[in-house]
């Protein structure tokens, strides 16, 4: 068990260490020029050849990536003094080991500290989707599935074949003119500035991400509770006399959640690497909206601090994934 | 009803442009501004009514439909052939150095942010057209197929009929040709059908984020976009791009499950 855990933690470094050079290779190769992004199109030339070498930006491909690569996870020197400036620009991870992603471009801020600002809200986010993805998605398939071919079971199947249809950015563009132009009951986008505030504002974005996952579990649920209740044990489970009710929930639907939990680890990894889309809509200052203005402003480091963020997370959450499943499921504990 | 849809939409493609007498590109300040300088709604003469730039709508839609379409089933095309050999070399060869290798590959490719390899490609090709894009599209979307034909291939690979054509003495490259592909076609379509509906999709979002074909050139994506700071006064801008994507993407849902039902002997 440990040894396998150790296994897939080197592996996933590994991963991790392969996206990140990539993503760096490819932010290198964009055309347009970082420095002119940053001093302006009115820029002397003096002025863009002083800013290109603060940035390191002269150095040869090679040379900014053994940089990059030294300085993202160091060892700080024992008895280093506070605010020293060779570390200004780090976030202490375990002990002495640094992670230094280096500063903005745009902001002239660390981008361990912009993270790590974005990080909580994306977080909220995340947990929010998954709430309502789980809840609808679960009870609408529980629901289809034990009604099977009846009324409920398909408008449960249409409306999730509907969900799937429509892209965020459509549920998105509709719940904001919905419920906050005409009913005016939520905030249109951004965070809030009061912890309701906040409440309020993660509602729209929340539900948006969780009818379009949602969809995806109803038919899911059903499919497989479907099977499960066409099993031998659950004829033998009604024949004891147990409710249906009973039947359903505590046996079948037992069985039927193994497959949810893989996607759900997935999903949730993947909304932690910032749901790009509904972020950007309901301008929601998390990740997945600091990736694409990063990608816009051609912020080099803090590309890299969203990739290295979403890559962590998807591989985190497919190691979890398999080892839940393990100790949910006796027979692939035993397979090990 | 899937194929109602598609086929639905891909008339629409064809024949749309020649719906309306109207040029795609060209501003109609005379008829298409209605009396307080806003775009005008759906009437006679533009039955969806124009744009911010008081262009004809019906036209632009049915431009943009041949875009989403051939953007998306080239993508597929190439995703497909991409996925569908990668997944039989991989699956044929389980559990040695070159399954390893590939399936490598395919979980950095999952694990690295779609969108961002995307943006960046289209970015660092500095003007995007269709052909950049669906290359990208095609290039980056055959993870998902790969690891479904592997599983596929490593079923058959055991099976009586693969083992009897080897020991007749046919090579391996003539087996997965001859007796791998046909059997792992039926899923390989299901699962193309359905990754057009993404590939629409995924250029609509493109678009929508900016990041897709440069206007002025119609693309659903970036209809949509344009639309949402019009939605109080006129809704249509974005509502006709918004349930063409909704159409498109739900037709080729429906398609591919249908498929599935009509090649899967199990659901018979």
């Amino acid at each position: 068990m440990i040894a396998r855990l150790g296994r897939r933690l080197v592996w996933a470094v590994f991963v991790v260490w392969a996206t990140v050079t990539l993503a760096f290779v490819v932010s290198h190769a964009l055309p347009s020029d970082a420095v002119r992004m940053v001093a302006g199109p009115q820029a002397r030339p003096q002025d863009i050849a002083r800013i290109r070498s603060e940035l390191g930006l002269d150095q040869s491909l090679w040379v900014q990536y053994a940089r990059f690569m030294s300085r993202l996870v160091h060892v700080a020197p024992a008895g280093a003094p506070q605010g020293d400036k060779a570390h200004a620009t780090c976030a202490p991870l375990v002990g002495r080991l640094h992670l230094d992603l280096g500063k903005s471009a745009q902001q002239r801020r660390p981008v361990v500290t912009i993270l790590a600002e974005r990080m909580p809200r994306t977080l909220v986010l995340a947990l929010a989707a998954a709430f309502v993805q789980v809840l609808l998605g679960v009870s609408a398939g529980v629901l289809a599935a034990s009604r099977k071919k009846t009324a409920i079971d398909h408008l449960a199947v249409g409306v999730s074949l509907l969900g799937i249809s429509a892209p965020t950015f459509i549920i998105g563009l509709f719940f904001q003119w919905f419920f906050a132009y005409r009913l005016r009951l939520l905030p249109l986008d951004g965070w809030g500035d009061t912890f309701m505030g906040h409440v309020a504002s993660v509602i729209l974005p929340a539900l948006t991400l969780g009818v379009f996952g949602a969809a995806y579990y109803t038919r899911m649920v059903r499919d497989e509770m479907i099977g499960q209740l066409g099993q031998d044990y659950i004829r033998t489970a009604r024949a004891k006399g147990l409710s249906r009710r009973a039947v359903v929930v505590r046996h079948a639907l037992r069985n039927a959640l193994m497959p949810i939990v893989t996607i759900l680890g997935i999903d949730v990894g993947t909304l932690i690497g910032g749901a790009i889309v509904t972020e950007s809509i309901f301008r929601w200052p998390g990740i997945g909206s600091l990736s694409v203005t990063a990608m816009l402003d051609r912020d080099g480091p803090v590309i890299m601090g969203c990739v290295l963020v979403t890559a962590v997370a998807v591989v985190l959450s497919t190691i979890a994934v398999d080892f839940v499943y393990a100790a949910l499921d006796p027979r692939v504990r035993a397979e090990q | 009803m899937g194929v109602a849809i598609v086929g639905a939409l891909v008339l629409f493609a064809l024949l749309g442009p020649l719906l309306s007498s109207h040029d795609p590109y060209e501003s109609d300040f005379v008829r298409g501004i209605s009396a307080d300088k806003l775009p005008v709604g759906p009437n006679a003469t533009f039955w969806l009514g124009t744009d911010r730039l008081f262009r004809d709508e019906l036209v632009r839609l049915a431009v943009g439909a041949r875009l989403s379409l051939f953007i998306g089933i080239a993508a597929t095309l190439i995703a497909t052939a991409t996925g569908g050999v990668v997944g039989i070399i991989a699956g044929w060869f389980e559990g040695r150095m070159l399954d390893a290798a590939l399936m490598r590959i395919v979980d950095i490719g999952l694990a690295f942010p779609f969108l961002l390899l995307v943006m960046a490609l289209a970015a660092a090709l500095d003007h995007t057209t269709p052909t950049t894009i669906l290359l990208t599209l095609g290039l980056t979307g055959w993870l998902g197929t790969a690891r479904i034909v592997r599983a596929k291939t490593m079923q058959l690979r055991n099976l009586d009929f693969v083992t009897a054509s080897r020991a007749l003495g046919q090579s391996t490259p003539m087996i997965m040709l001859r007796h791998v592909l046909p059997n792992v076609a039926g899923p390989l379509v299901v699962v193309a059908t359905v990754s057009v509906a993404q590939m629409i999709l995924a250029e609509s979002v493109l678009s929508f984020l900016g990041g897709g074909i440069a206007p002025p050139t119609p693309t659903w994506g970036h209809m949509l976009f344009e639309g949402q700071d019009y939605f109080t006064t006129s809704p249509w801008i974005s509502l006709a791009p918004g349930l063409a994507i909704m159409a498109s993407v739900l037709g080729f849902n429906m398609l591919g499950e249908g498929l599935r039902d009509a090649l899967d002997p199990q659901k018979q």
